[in-house]
């Protein structure tokens, strides 16, 4: 159903009316909650994307901090104008990613993986140790201009919607069929004269560039950034989101980060609680529903279609 | 395993419902928490949310809060910060356009409370902070208070007086952790050391997280200064330290300017910790302490299984205060709060107290309480002088 | 002369835990083929198990130190291999060489499981008694007998781990399946089963770090997080699932904190130390040891 025009169409009315609901809606807390689940759902499906490749890609949340930082160091220190900040974020994050990319991707699998993991924590090392731009403290005041700060939400919401749509429209392109075959079998793909390396590198940058703009999306929603907000953890977090709403479908991370960020607001204030919380959901999901929400509702559907013949 | 425990926050959440429905009567006033209840730094966000709690009780068992003829029961909720300033704020968010707290009655971490700033300055929500450093304070943060004593306060009493201790004091280390509280403390006291006439023979930072101290410690016994300053090192990790020293054999003049805990000091030092001077720790169940800690000191080791130290005892500060401001203003209106908070007059957990540091930060908004510095002795804080602040002198005599 | 002896018995102490603690990690790395996140909380379970058994057995049953703390350490590490055992049966089974799947199942016990520590034992640090008071002097460097003690245990226990490997038929099945588990399986291996044993074996490894380790730190309820991520670096610079490159990436590892947080700072060490596994794993990819894949 979602693989159709419909299901497209149908995805695309829920992002108008996020945006509609960001711009509308007059308590804060509400709109901010959009922007937080929208916000996940691009770490989770830039996750996802490149978990086409194979490779887990813990560096996610690296390039998330360095889009975030990107923003806040030309907003702050250097006071360049806000749709600048803005546009150098996944500019930044991209450039970044394929260095990281081209320098790492002879690597796979678990050696990706903790690779991956290690650039995350010497990026975050290194805002710790840099006092020009805060140290530990980071960095405060990101702040919309005036004029743009009541419908800062709405944007944010439209922008991070369109990365998603943009992340899905590779997917279903050449060149993610391309990214999906490496994943199966990259001798075939090289064994027809395609630079598998570049591919790979390419898939990084997409992903790093969109999770660089949601970071620097982050950077004027938050107001205020600081190295442990982009800890290994925030990827892992976003590997929950795509595990529970499942990793079949793009939607499945859209689903999933909904879902916990909601649930996770419903449960915070039960303090030490939280955390067995997300581990127990993690847990019996991948264990009782391994496809996710997207899995069990395609085996929904199955039922129904069976049925119904 | 994993069914009960998940089961419990809906236990939780269940009976918050019923609470809330039996109390409906009165009317509440809900007091927000924001503060690590996990990882490395829990032990402090579960302490400072125990104290809340009791004086939540405290003050409604007297009757509650009364303002413009309505009685107003506390209630205290609390949110995880994880140390993060995007953590900080969503609970910001949280509590103010969900929950609609108007009153934050403790907070930990710079990074998350600077990150709650941008929201509480604006909304006009009164935020009191345990977090150090001049960043957070002056006068285009008025909604914000510090609950407790920063290094601004603490650093020259307590330096001059372990000066006067020792005289001949001619060389010092300074060990800090590489995080928002060391960065923040590290320039003050290298230079508060200078103007003391101790030269500074090293300032290393460690990670946080470091399991394996003997490193350091060969460095500082090499090194060989008369003195040893960790700063804002937690006291598990200076009683690692400390514990390689003896083995080394450097045994010099040890000073833990942000020392809270000498408990736990002690348990991973032993013997080591003896002479240990700390400059945050107060001995709660001593001699010197109120009636009041001793009470709540010895309710937090039943209830915590550890003492309370003067991070989580600042909650209970914060919320007197609150009651006070709130009875004198005759009205839960923050900004009319906020308005009488820089002068109002209560009883702290440490006796009369108010607020001040007008000179330090050029907006009265620092709490007043004594400056008390404490030593190990025979595994024991044993308090050695309390200094008032002139203010609170001021105060107390007025 | 005497300073480089106590930096190279610093090295030696340290690199003693990151040892035990890393030869766990590889090998359920080797048989599995899985990234275990949670494999800090068996050595936190064991330690916080120590400070609890250690005051019970010398204040309620009145036996001397030294036997509450044998008692505390048997009773810990049967407790972490049922812990174990549960966590492979009702997680582990279902999950074998899924890298992601097995990473994130990891994560979510660990969050469970560090949750539960500190709903038990609250977050405040917790300590026993040391069983070994004293200091010796060795060449010149001092260290305590307790450390001296555990460098020791380590020691042996890491030759017997090496002997099981090399000299029984558990070891052949261990290495077999680590090689080639298709292979192995053609043999008549029951991979199910030697994949719970190397798992088994990898938890009582921490567990043992865990007991060791609990009279000379604190304990707290995310201890064993703290060496894990060590561990992490030391599997890597030692090649994914070697034995060999455990032990000697542990010793590295430690030679590498003990000399940088001498001559620069510690945190300059950690910043290093993290360079330098990136830069390993783009020279030689397979580490020190690891088997070209």
């Amino acid at each position: 159903m979602w693989n159709r025009l419909p299901g497209v169409w149908i995805c695309v009315a829920i992002a108008i009316a996020s945006v509609l609901f960001a711009l509308l809606a007059t308590n804060a807390y509400y709109t901010s909650l959009v922007v937080w689940v929208l916000t996940n759902a691009v770490l989770a499906s830039a996750l996802r994307f490149v978990l086409q490749i194979g490779e887990l890609n813990i560096a996610t949340a690296a390039f998330f901090g360095i889009g975030a930082y990107t923003t806040a160091i030309t907003a702050v220190l250097l006071g360049w104008p806000f749709w600048l900040t803005l546009l150098l974020a996944p500019l930044v994050a991209g450039a970044l990613s394929a260095l990281f990319g081209w320098v790492t991707l002879r690597t796979k699998g678990p050696y990706f993986l903790l690779v991956s993991f290690a650039v995350t924590e010497v990026v975050r090392l290194i805002y710790t140790q840099t006092n020009a731009i805060g140290g530990n403290s980071g960095l405060v005041g990101m702040f919309p201009p005036m004029a743009i700060d009541a419908y800062y939400p709405a944007l944010a919401v439209a922008l991070l919607a369109a990365t998603l749509f943009a992340l899905y429209g590779v997917e279903r392109s050449d060149l993610g069929r391309l990214f999906k075959a490496i994943e199966n079998n990259d001798a075939i793909p090289r064994s027809v004269g395609l630079n598998v390396v570049l591919l790979k590198v390419l898939c990084v940058v997409i992903a790093g560039s969109a999770v660089g703009l949601a970071g620097g999306l982050h950077a004027y929603a938050n107001n205020v950034i600081a190295p442990s907000d982009f800890t290994f953890f925030v990827a892992i977090l976003a590997l929950a989101y795509v595990k529970i709403g499942g990793e079949g479908h793009a939607l499945g991370p859209v689903l999933g980060a909904a879902l916990l960020t909601l649930v996770g607001q419903w449960v915070a204030g039960i303090s030490a609680w939280e955390n067995i919380f997300y581990g127990a959901v993690i847990v019996v999901t991948l264990l009782v529903f391994p496809g996710g929400l997207v899995g069990l509702a395609a085996r929904a559907r199955g039922l129904v279609t069976r049925s119904a013949r | 395993m994993y069914t009960t425990n998940w089961l419990r926050p809906l236990g939780a959440a269940a009976l918050t419902l019923l609470l809330a429905q039996a109390g409906a009567a009165q009317e509440t006033l809900k007091l927000g928490i924001s503060a690590p209840l996990s990882g490395a730094a829990a032990t402090w966000g579960l302490g400072m949310e125990w104290a809340a709690e009791q004086a939540a009780e405290r003050v409604n068992a007297e009757g509650g809060v009364t303002a413009n003829g309505k009685t107003y029961m506390f209630d205290i909720v609390s949110y995880d910060n994880k140390y993060s300033a995007t953590e900080g704020a969503r609970n910001a968010q949280t509590m103010l356009n969900r929950d609609g707290i108007d009153f934050i009655a403790g907070t930990i971490g710079t990074a998350p409370v600077r990150a709650m700033q941008a929201l509480t300055e604006r909304k006009g929500v009164i935020l009191f902070t345990t977090a150090w450093g001049k960043s957070v304070k002056g006068p285009e943060f008025p909604f914000t208070f510090t609950q407790m004593n920063t290094p601004f306060e603490i650093l020259v009493p307590f330096y001059n007086f372990i000066k006067e201790q020792h005289p001949d004091l001619k060389t010092a280390v300074l060990i800090s952790p590489n995080d928002a509280t060391g960065q923040e403390l590290e320039p003050v006291a290298v230079e508060t050391w200078k103007s003391l006439g101790v030269e500074m023979l090293a300032s290393d930072w460690y990670e946080r997280g470091t399991t394996e101290f003997q490193p350091i410690a060969t460095k500082i016994a090499t090194l060989n200064p008369d003195l040893v300053d960790f700063s804002a090192a937690p006291p598990t990790d200076v009683g690692s330290i400390l514990k390689e020293l003896d083995v080394l054999g450097w045994n010099g003049v040890k000073v833990m300017s942000a020392g809270t805990s000498v408990d736990a000091l002690t348990a991973v030092a032993g013997e080591a910790a003896e002479g240990a001077y700390l400059g945050a720790s107060a001995d709660f169940s001593g001699e010197t302490a109120t009636e009041v800690q001793k009470e709540l000191n010895a309710g937090a080791r039943e209830a915590l299984g550890e003492p309370l130290n003067g991070i989580t005892i600042s909650s209970y500060d914060a919320i007197m205060a609150l009651r006070a401001a709130i009875e004198e203003a005759d009205s839960i209106d923050p900004a009319k709060v906020q308005a009488v908070l820089s002068s109002v007059r209560f009883e702290s957990s440490y006796g009369p107290s108010g607020f001040g540091g007008e000179a330090t930060y050029d907006y009265p908004q620092q709490l007043l309480i004594p400056v008390i510095v404490t030593r190990v002795e025979n595994g024991k804080a044993v308090e050695l002088t309390r200094s008032n602040p002139a203010e609170l002198e001021a105060l107390i005599n007025d | 002369m005497e300073l480089f002896v106590q930096l190279l018995a610093n090295t030696l102490q340290i690199g003693a835990v990151y040892v035990l603690f890393a030869l766990g990690l590889t090998l359920i790395f080797g048989v599995m083929k899985i990234v275990n996140f949670a494999h800090g909380a068996f050595f936190t379970a064991a330690a916080l198990i120590v400070t609890s058994v250690v005051p019970f057995a010398t204040v309620e049953l009145g036996v001397p130190l030294w036997a509450g703390y044998l008692l505390a350490a048997i009773v810990a590490i049967v407790v972490v291999l049922c812990l174990g055992a549960l966590v492979y049966s009702i997680g582990f089974q279902h999950v074998l060489k899924d890298l992601n799947g097995s990473f994130i199942l990891s994560i979510g016990l660990l969050l469970i499981l560090n949750g539960a520590y500190l709903a038990i034992y609250g977050g405040a640090p917790r300590t026993v008694p040391q069983v070994l008071p004293g200091t010796v002097s060795i060449f010149g460097a001092a260290l305590t007998a307790q450390r001296l003690a555990l460098v020791i245990v380590a020691a042996v226990v890491t030759g017997g781990l090496y002997l099981l490997i090399e000299r029984t038929r558990l070891g052949l099945a261990l290495r077999a399946v680590a090689m080639d588990q298709e292979a192995a399986m053609l043999q008549g291996m029951p991979f199910n089963r030697v994949a719970l044993y190397g798992f088994l074996i990898g938890a009582a490894l921490a567990a043992c770090a865990g007991v060791l380790m609990a009279p000379i730190n604190a304990v707290t309820p995310v201890s064993g997080d703290e060496f894990l991520i060590k561990a992490f670096i030391i599997i890597i610079i030692g090649g994914l699932g070697s034995v060999t490159g455990a032990i000697i990436g542990g010793l590295f590892i430690a030679l590498i904190e003990s000399m940088g947080g001498y001559f620069f700072d510690p945190s300059t060490a950690t910043l290093a130390m993290f360079i330098l596994v990136i830069a390993f794993l783009l020279v030689r990819p397979q580490g020190i040891l690891g088997n070209v894949e």
